[in-house]
């Protein structure tokens, strides 16, 4: 009861400089998204494979009568793809970021929160130039969380389907 | 003089040594002075011939310078006077030739042919010309321009012949002269070698001489004396009288210390022949009695030895009546004895046997102990392998259980991020259930690493119960062979215990049988015994009569065997003094009294 009453008294002092992360890991490195923008994780997977889609996508997966397009995020984010296995999840996300869809990820991670000016964000402005490939990966990019001891890579999760379309 | 001894040796060998020394000193000597000489005439007639020749040019020159001078003169006489004749140029030429050693002259014209010529051959010539059998090649020759128209030039032949004889003459005899004084000089020479060889010899022979005289003097003389001292002791004879000469000191010492020993010798050994005489006599004494003793000794012990036969006799007589009583008894002790033997024999194997058969009962039950011990061994092993069976068995439920508990960690996990995700959605109404969602996400963790500990821990349980199972079925795969063997043993114990408690049970029957076989044969022995005594009193009055009278008669005869060793042990001593006046006598000492030998020997 006291840590809740803690809890809320820190609540009060800083409303707004705080943000919550959902993070990852992929291939060793450490990502995170919005926690926001997701919806659910999953962990029990039985994916429905679409054998005319691009290999980023691998399949429909169905959560509670619901049909959901999952993405490789391996792939995505240009590294060798992976089979299943028991730690890979599923992160879903939230209707405003995108129509019903979902990612696979490596490892599922803690929830994250962190102030405001830890985060830095990467101008747009500077790269206009550069390859597909290179525009794709810095456009997925948001910015940089810096932790006690890594640095946290923050993805745009509303960039993820239009990645998959810019690659066709 | 017979014996040349070493000292004389030496000096002659010495003396032949020098002589031949001196002797080849001398002969070197002159033979060097003999060498000097030759070369000093060497030397001399060289001398000579140099100053022959030297005389020889000086007077050759002195007779041309002359001869020249003479024509000079003649010359300016000749040109001094106005009108020359013929006259006065023979003349002129002739009193030329008077001189001896010009042998011709030639006055000669402007062509160089002589018109007026003069030569001496026996006696003096006067022509033109010389004739043809005049040889004059090997003269000498003055030829002299005059400067004068009608004479051009004069010739003159001269010769030195003359003065070479002269000469020669004198040389020869220079050279007589010498060899004779050289000859006078060896002669001399020879009689000073002869002498020198003389007089060494002389010198040598007197050094000899000297040599030998002392030596024999010093040394010889009292070596020789020693000598016959020496002579005289190889005799045994130890009378000699030893006065030390005046001779050298060491010699001196030798002699004086020579006669202290041999004074030393005469006393113990004229002592020892005084000693040697008294023992033989006093031996001679002793025989004399020991004889006697025996004499005595041996009547009186024919005399006992009559009465102890007889007594002998008497006492053989009964002695052989006990004897056989005695055997009879004796015997009958010997059977009773046997049969003791047998009995304690047959008791001691009675007994034995019994002691086995408890010993082998208690094995039997020790055995038997052995196998209960092991069949329970068996019970509790076996028991132990299923308790540990079901350990395992619990050990793998557990495992199972862990796995269950990782697994509801796991979907807690998920659980909890989910709810934080909700609670983010929420907004700040859901920040309180995201501490709780955190919070449950930490416990899920907690209890996922929990699980694989246990997972990780029974896992080594699992193979510590699958050795322990091993080991326990060695041990009960040991503990039923030892279960076996035990069982094996007790039944041999058994069946021996059953063998030897018959052998025990016949053993003490024997035992039995034994005894009673004893006490008859005693009974018997103990009336034979009764018997045997009487008689042995009887034997032993006999007995003691006959052994008295034996009694004096070997006391008799020990002392017949006393008195014949006295004397021989007389006789013995007797031989031995003996033997030392023999050994003694030999030595001469007629300085002291001499011992009287009055012995038998």
């Amino acid at each position: 009861m006291r840590k809740i009453n803690n809890i809320t008294s820190e609540k009060k002092k800083l409303p707004e400089t705080k943000r919550q992360f959902c993070s990852f890991q992929m291939a060793g490195h450490s990502f995170g998204v919005d926690i926001l923008d997701v919806k659910e994780i999953i962990d029990e997977v039985v994916l429905t494979k679409i054998h005319h889609a691009p290999p980023e996508m691998l399949g429909f997966v169905n959560i509670r009568g619901h049909v959901h397009l999952v993405l490789d995020l391996r792939l995505l984010l240009n590294f060798s793809t992976k089979s299943i296995d028991e730690s890979s999840r599923v992160l879903l996300f939230h209707p405003n970021v995108g129509e019903s869809f979902g990612v696979m990820v490596d490892q599922i991670g803690h929830m994250i929160e962190v102030e405001e000016s830890l985060i830095e964000y990467r101008l747009s402005d500077e790269n206009i130039s550069g390859i597909a490939r290179d525009f794709r990966k810095s456009e997925l990019e948001k910015g940089v969380c810096k932790l006690k001891d890594k640095l946290l890579i923050i993805l745009d999760a509303t960039k993820f389907l239009n990645a998959v379309d810019l690659k066709r | 003089m017979k014996q040349t001894g070493i000292a004389t040796k030496i000096v002659l060998l010495s003396c032949g040594i020098a002589v031949l020394l001196m002797v080849v000193g001398c002969v070197l000597v002159v033979q060097y002075e003999i060498k000097l000489l030759n070369n000093m005439t060497s030397v001399k007639v060289d001398d000579k011939e140099h100053y022959y020749l030297y005389q020889l040019y000086q007077k050759k020159n002195a007779l041309t310078n002359h001869l020249t001078k003479q024509v000079n003169n003649l010359i300016t006489m000749i040109k001094s006077v106005d009108r020359v004749y013929a006259q006065t140029l023979e003349f002129q030429i002739q009193s030329l030739l008077t001189h001896p050693n010009v042998t011709a002259v030639a006055f000669c014209d402007k062509n160089g042919h002589s018109f007026l010529a003069a030569w001496k051959l026996n006696k003096i010539q006067l022509s033109t010309k010389f004739p043809k059998s005049l040889q004059l090649d090997h003269y000498m020759v003055i030829n002299k321009q005059t400067g004068i128209p009608s004479i051009e030039m004069i010739r003159l032949y001269y010769t030195i012949e003359r003065i070479k004889q002269q000469l020669h003459v004198q040389k020869e005899q220079d050279m007589n002269e010498l060899h004779e004084t050289r000859k006078n000089v060896y002669k001399k020479l020879n009689t000073l070698f002869l002498a020198q060889s003389f007089g060494s010899f002389l010198v040598v022979a007197l050094l000899g001489a000297v040599l030998i005289f002392s030596l024999r003097l010093l040394i010889l003389n009292p070596i020789q004396n020693l000598m016959q001292i020496a002579r005289q002791l190889k005799k045994l004879d130890l009378s000699v009288d030893i006065t030390s000469s005046t001779a050298s000191h060491e010699l001196n010492a030798l002699t004086q210390a020579l006669s202290q020993l041999l004074e030393g010798f005469r006393k113990i050994i004229s002592d020892v022949k005084e000693n040697a005489g008294m023992l033989s006599d006093s031996a001679d004494t002793m025989t004399g009695i020991a004889e006697q003793l025996t004499n005595h000794s041996e009547e009186a012990e024919s005399k006992a030895n009559v009465v102890a036969e007889a007594s002998v006799q008497i006492s053989a007589n009964i002695h052989t009546i006990a004897d056989r009583v005695e055997q009879i008894s004796d015997n009958m002790d010997s059977v009773s004895s046997t049969s003791d033997y047998l009995f304690n024999n047959i008791n001691s194997v009675a007994n034995a046997i019994e002691e086995l058969s408890s010993s082998l009962s208690h094995v039997g039950e020790r055995a038997q102990n052995g196998t209960k011990i092991a069949e329970e061994a068996v019970y509790l092993a076996q028991k132990a392998g299923k308790t540990v069976n079901s350990l395992r068995f619990a050990a793998d439920e557990i495992g199972g259980v862990s796995e269950f508990i990782q697994r509801i960690a796991h979907k807690t996990n998920i659980l909890s991020l989910n709810a934080t995700i909700e609670a983010a959605s929420a907004g700040s109404a859901g920040r309180g259930f995201s501490v709780v969602a955190s919070a449950i996400q930490e416990f899920a963790e907690q209890s996922s690493r929990a699980a694989k500990d246990i997972t990780d821990r029974i896992a080594s349980v699992q193979k510590g119960t699958y050795e322990i199972e091993n080991v326990f079925k060695d041990v009960s795969k040991i503990i039923k062979e030892m279960n076996e063997s035990s069982e094996s043993i007790s039944f041999a114990v058994i069946e021996q215990t059953k063998a030897v408690q018959e052998i025990a049970s016949n053993a003490l029957e024997a035992d039995e049988r034994a005894r009673n076989i004893n006490v008859s044969i005693e009974e018997l022995s103990r009336t034979v015994n009764d018997a045997a005594d009487n008689t042995a009193q009887v034997a032993l009055g006999a007995n003691d009569v006959s052994s008295r009278i034996q009694g004096v008669s070997e006391s008799i005869s020990f002392n017949r065997q006393i008195s014949h060793q006295i004397n021989e042990t007389a006789i013995v001593l007797n031989h031995l003094s003996g033997n030392l006046k023999f050994m003694v006598d030999p030595f001469n000492v007629s300085h002291q009294s001499k011992s009287n030998n009055n012995n038998k020997e």
